[in-house]
């Protein structure tokens, strides 16, 4: 067969299949590094993670080393974690506060936008040497909606707002549980290495018809609003949205039963300062309706995951190899909910938890299983001739269909063959 | 300053305890516990870690290690099944004794971990551990496990056996 020096993604993803070597293939990765995580739209952090003029994180997009800071104007940059001079890190903490970026092999500065304060001895440096065309290389746009932070490091030519599209409802629904409109991130992040392909990730994430398989021991264990999910099929309420542009959902709300249901629950009194607080920012119907449905489970393509009380990030290291990143997310102006939310996070997502780490020995066992040579094809035709479409123009499904995959897999397909 | 028997009987926990994790006798190694007891994973080595505040791996009172055995005594917990191979190593004993006579016991220790449910990876697991131990009829038991690892501030792949 003849060595294609292009791939084209039509030919790997079908409406109801999706070949194999998407998720074993190294070129393919190689690739998807290129067009989705250095020139599309990603989720680098939160507003509230670098809170005062010079804190700043550092992460990983893809194998790029990145910092985001917060200037001294209040100003949020996304840099490139790399001195303009030889190559090396200017940042090796993983958060910290910082007057300036100094490199540790010569000295180059840096002040908190990026700009080349100074090259040390620049007396080498004769009337040639542009100080502005060396500074720590900038990601061409930033975008920020309701404190989250996405870049784009290269052409990508649509904005945030046409990326998210209406997925920012998703967003909302997660910042509209605080009182005060705001989430936090501020008890430091767990990251979970699987040994598998990262697109394993938000495809199980939105992934309702595995609930009663893969998590079968949590469900028979642990008392949860989850059970809701595993009855009969023709009782499981709930459904599946494809938002477009590959962000994805499952939405719990149809299915529970009381108000919290989504917070293990309680007597009222628990929950009586919230309300009041909630009612007086959004009214009592608001207020109650949120309470009743509360936080999203979406994919915000292609590394964000809104894992209801949790922030979830999607890193991807190698062909087989991935980091998911959590940390549990406060609501700002609600503090007594802190230590629940500690202890449920610690419960579903990490390592050590209930229920993600049966998600990456099942990815694992995946990615083994894909070796084998036939067939080359996966099936994603679940649902297929039962999805609707909502007045939103957003395709909806039973909870255990494979709306959400073929939704994340049309929007790959468009990325990959577009660029 | 604590005796020969002392030492003795907090060693021999020690290594009790660690062999039942190795070998995965959940129900032995959970009889080890008191009901106040606190079983905690750091997700940082950083010295103040707050786990009120701050995120772990495990923050498990009495009731969600019964919980966390359960699961693990389910048959479905996949990411033990089958259970990993694990054998730890453990050195550097320090032992104080409280004045109300029970111990704070420091110990490094050394987890080679064979996973056995996916891809066959030898994994390398290490830290500092505290445990406070107590007298209960003529036994010890614990009532506090604070694991810290060297790459509790890592990313690191399932931890859902026994550290």
């Amino acid at each position: 067969m003849q060595q294609e020096t292009q791939l084209r993604y039509e030919g790997l993803i079908k409406d109801d299949r999706i070949h194999g070597s998407l998720y074993t293939d190294p070129r393919i990765f190689e690739e998807e590094l290129e067009k989705i995580f250095y020139h599309g739209w990603v989720f680098i952090g939160h507003d509230s993670e670098i809170p005062k003029p010079g804190d700043f994180i550092t992460r990983s997009i893809g194998r790029q080393p990145v910092v985001m800071v917060r200037g001294k104007d209040g100003d949020i940059s996304v840099l490139l974690n790399r001195c303009a001079h030889r190559g090396s890190t200017v940042c090796a903490a993983e958060r910290g506060n910082a007057r300036v970026f100094t490199c540790p092999y010569h000295g180059w500065t840096y002040d908190l936008s990026g700009t080349l304060l100074s090259a040390s001895y620049a007396g080498a440096y004769d009337q040639t040497f542009d100080k502005q065309a060396h500074g720590l290389p900038r990601a061409s746009r930033v975008g920020s909606y309701r404190g989250f932070v996405f870049a784009c490091f290269g052409q990508e030519s649509m904005s945030l707002d046409d990326h998210l599209g209406s997925a920012k409802k998703l967003i909302d629904r997660a910042c509209d549980l605080s009182p005060e409109g705001e989430i936090e991130l501020t008890a430091g992040w767990v990251r979970h290495r699987f040994h598998a392909n990262w697109k394993m990730l938000p495809e199980n994430d939105t992934d309702g018809y595995h609930l009663g398989f893969t998590h079968a021991g949590f469900i028979k264990v642990i008392q949860s609003q989850y059970e809701n999910f595993t009855v009969d099929e023709n009782k499981v309420d709930g459904v599946l949205r494809d938002w477009g542009n590959g962000h994805t959902e499952i939405d719990f709300a149809q299915g529970y039963k009381r108000p919290f249901d989504w917070f293990g629950g309680g007597p009222e009194g628990k929950f009586a300062h919230y309300l009041s607080a909630m009612e007086q920012h959004y009214g009592r119907a608001a207020a109650q309706q949120r309470s009743f449905d509360g936080p999203p489970h979406a994919i915000i393509f292609p590394n964000l995951f809104l894992a209801e009380m949790n922030i979830v990030i999607f890193q991807p290291v190698r062909v087989d190899e991935c980091i998911q990143w959590h940390t549990p997310m406060f609501l700002k102006g609600v503090p007594e909910f802190n230590t629940r939310l500690l202890r449920q996070s610690e419960g579903a997502l990490g390592p050590a938890s209930f229920i993600v780490p049966e998600d990456a020995t099942i990815a694992s066992r995946n990615q083994i299983g894909l070796e084998a040579r036939t067939p080359e094809w996966l099936e994603v035709s679940r649902g297929a001739h039962r999805e609707q479409v909502d007045s939103g123009g957003r395709r909806v499904s039973h909870l255990t269909d494979e709306t959400t995959n073929r939704g994340f897999w049309r929007h790959y397909r468009n990325v990959m063959d577009a660029r | 300053m604590i005796s020969e028997a002392e030492y003795r009987a907090v060693t021999d926990f020690l290594y009790k305890e660690a062999r039942l994790a190795d070998e995965s006798r959940y129900d032995d190694w959970e009889a080890l516990w008191e009901d106040d007891g606190v079983y905690w994973v750091p997700a940082t080595t950083s010295d103040d870690a707050d786990p009120l505040r701050h995120i772990s791996y495990i923050y498990d009172n009495r009731a969600r290690i019964a919980t966390r055995v359960k699961l693990l005594k389910s048959g479905y917990r996949y990411s033990q099944v089958p259970a990993s191979s694990l054998r730890r190593v453990i050195s550097n004993v320090e032992i104080e004794k409280t004045a109300t006579g029970e111990f704070v016991v420091g110990s490094n220790f050394l987890l080679l971990e064979l996973s056995l449910q996916a891809q066959h990876e030898v994994h390398l697991w290490g830290g500092r551990t505290t445990h406070k131990l107590r007298w209960v009829n003529d036994e010890l038991k614990m009532f506090e496990k604070k694991v810290v690892l060297v790459t509790a501030g890592e990313a690191i792949s399932n931890l859902t056996f026994l550290i």
